[in-house]
């Protein structure tokens, strides 16, 4: 079992135990779903460790984890859209602009599917949630911007957990772009420094999450009292 | 392309990434706190307007009540000394003619007293004054100014306000009374003229006189003018401004510009 704690896995499962205890009394959505949310990234990454595991054993006869992550996708793209969506929603009316966007992604999703099936990575798609999730952090803090209200944003928990998506994803922008560019040239080296990136870009994104979920318990308990 | 040029690009590259959002985040944070200074400043300034409202109530309550004593004492005490000695002057045994021409003097007298006393119940609503609008309290003002056959008072009103707005007459009305009552007391005028006009989004109040005036700069330099600051001050208050124009030898002339909504 250990072995299939690497560090992205452990720091998901941190994140994870975090959520439990902070928003075990939140019944509101979509804080209610974060917990669950992040369970099925833990339970993925976990089976994809040990797929990978079984993958580099038996070359000949496994597959790799690739499907999984195909599928975890899609769990990505409905609920990241989803918070946004209610996020965004106290501000303007955004749920259309949302629908056509995950319209968008699962076209791309489908013509990838179509193209190189389930286990080559879609590349595509990914590609356009980054994109997508990066306008919504920003119209996010644009209407933020434009509200005349002041929240106390340094124990605002919807502004740390899209600080959290707009690290990761405009953060990985340059490693998603380059790398596949450079793809030729990889080298061992060249991977070591991208998983190393993208580690720091989890621990830089669950971070932020966690930190979230302790301002939402703060202020449940400023509400209760 | 080395491996050592790929490496330096991708770090590069995730690095101007990753400031991006930072610099954002900071941004962002940095806003929020001067949004919430200008908050803060703002319910200060209302605070502030708030206060100086009831000190304005507050002075023109006094202020009527000061024009009530006197008027008690100079006018209705007059009139009622004065019936009472007609009254006790009759006697039951005289010309029915001559006690009958003392009886309606007293009753004309009792007249003039119950008018004088009607006025004076108006003025006793001195907070409610600017219920009924700007514009018809300071003609109650102007009303009590040229009883006293003083002055000349000329009072002009252009427009009328869409919408009103209580606090603000109270403030404007305060202003006025106060440069009126400078005018009574200091100005040795025989004319006041009073000009209100509403325009679409402010008030303007001009008031001016032909009396003695004053050097403007030297009472404000000097702080003596406690009248003149507060005229300053409360029309800033009310989010507007006050100019004040005058020449020793040659009246004044006081502008008030408020913006009303």
């Amino acid at each position: 079992m250990l072995r299939l704690i690497t560090l992205n896995v452990f720091v998901e499962l941190v994140c994870f135990v975090v959520s439990v205890v902070c928003l075990n009394k939140d019944r509101s959505w979509p804080w209610h779903g974060m917990s669950l949310f992040l369970l099925l990234t833990c339970i993925t990454e976990m089976l994809g460790v040990h797929f990978k595991l079984l993958y580099l054993a038996d070359r000949a006869h496994a597959r790799p984890n690739i499907w999984l992550y195909n599928g975890l996708l899609i769990f990505q793209a409905l609920f990241i859209t989803y918070v946004f969506e209610r996020f965004i929603n106290r501000y303007v009316r955004i749920r259309p602009v949302m629908i056509i966007g995950l319209l968008i992604l699962a076209t791309s999703y489908g013509y990838e599917l179509y193209n190189h099936g389930i286990f080559i990575y879609n590349e595509i798609t990914n590609t356009l949630m980054l994109i997508t999730f990066v306008l919504y952090s920003l119209y996010y803090y644009y209407l933020l911007l434009k509200d005349e209200n002041y929240i106390n944003l340094n124990r605002s928990p919807e502004f740390w957990w899209v600080a959290g998506i707009l690290f990761f994803y405009f953060g990985s922008t340059a490693t998603n772009v380059f790398f596949d560019y450079l793809y030729p040239y990889h080298s061992p080296d060249v991977r070591y420094l991208s998983k190393t990136i993208f580690r720091g870009l989890n621990i830089l994104l669950y971070g932020c999450w966690c930190y979230s979920f302790i301002c939402k318990k703060w202020a449940l308990q400023i509400s209760e009292a | 392309m080395g491996v050592a040029d790929i490496r330096s690009l991708v770090l590069i590259a995730t690095a101007i990434f990753l400031i991006a959002p930072v610099f954002l985040l900071a941004y962002v944070l940095f806003y929020n706190s001067r949004k919430k200074k200008h908050i803060e400043e703002k319910a200060q300034m209302k605070q502030a307007f708030e206060t100086e409202l009831i000190k304005a109530q507050a002075e023109v309550q006094e202020q009527t009540l000061q024009t009530i004593g006197a008027d008690l004492h100079d006018n209705i005490g007059q009139l009622l000394s004065l019936i009472s000695l007609n009254l006790n002057s009759i006697e039951l045994t005289e010309d029915i003619a001559k006690a009958q021409k003392k009886i309606e003097a007293s009753a004309s007298l009792t007249l003039e007293s119950i008018k004088e006393l009607r006025l004076l119940g108006k003025l006793l609503h001195g907070d409610q004054l600017v219920i009924n609008g700007l514009a018809a309290s300071i003609e109650q003002l102007v009303l009590w100014i040229s009883k006293a056959d003083r002055f000349k008072v000329e009072y002009h009103v252009h427009g009328e306000a869409e919408e009103k707005n209580t606090a603000k007459d109270l403030i404007i009305f305060r202003i006025v009374q106060e440069t009126v009552n400078n005018i009574v007391k200091h100005a040795d005028a025989s004319e006041i003229v009073i000009e209100l006009t509403f325009l679409t989004d402010m008030v303007a109040v001009k008031i001016s006189d032909n009396g003695v005036g004053f050097d403007v700069n030297s009472i404000t330099a000097n702080n003596k003018g406690m009248g003149l600051h507060n005229i300053y001050k409360r029309a800033m208050m009310a989010g507007g401004r006050a100019e004040i124009r005058s020449v020793p030898g040659s009246g004044s002339y006081v502008n008030i510009f408020v913006p009303y909504q």
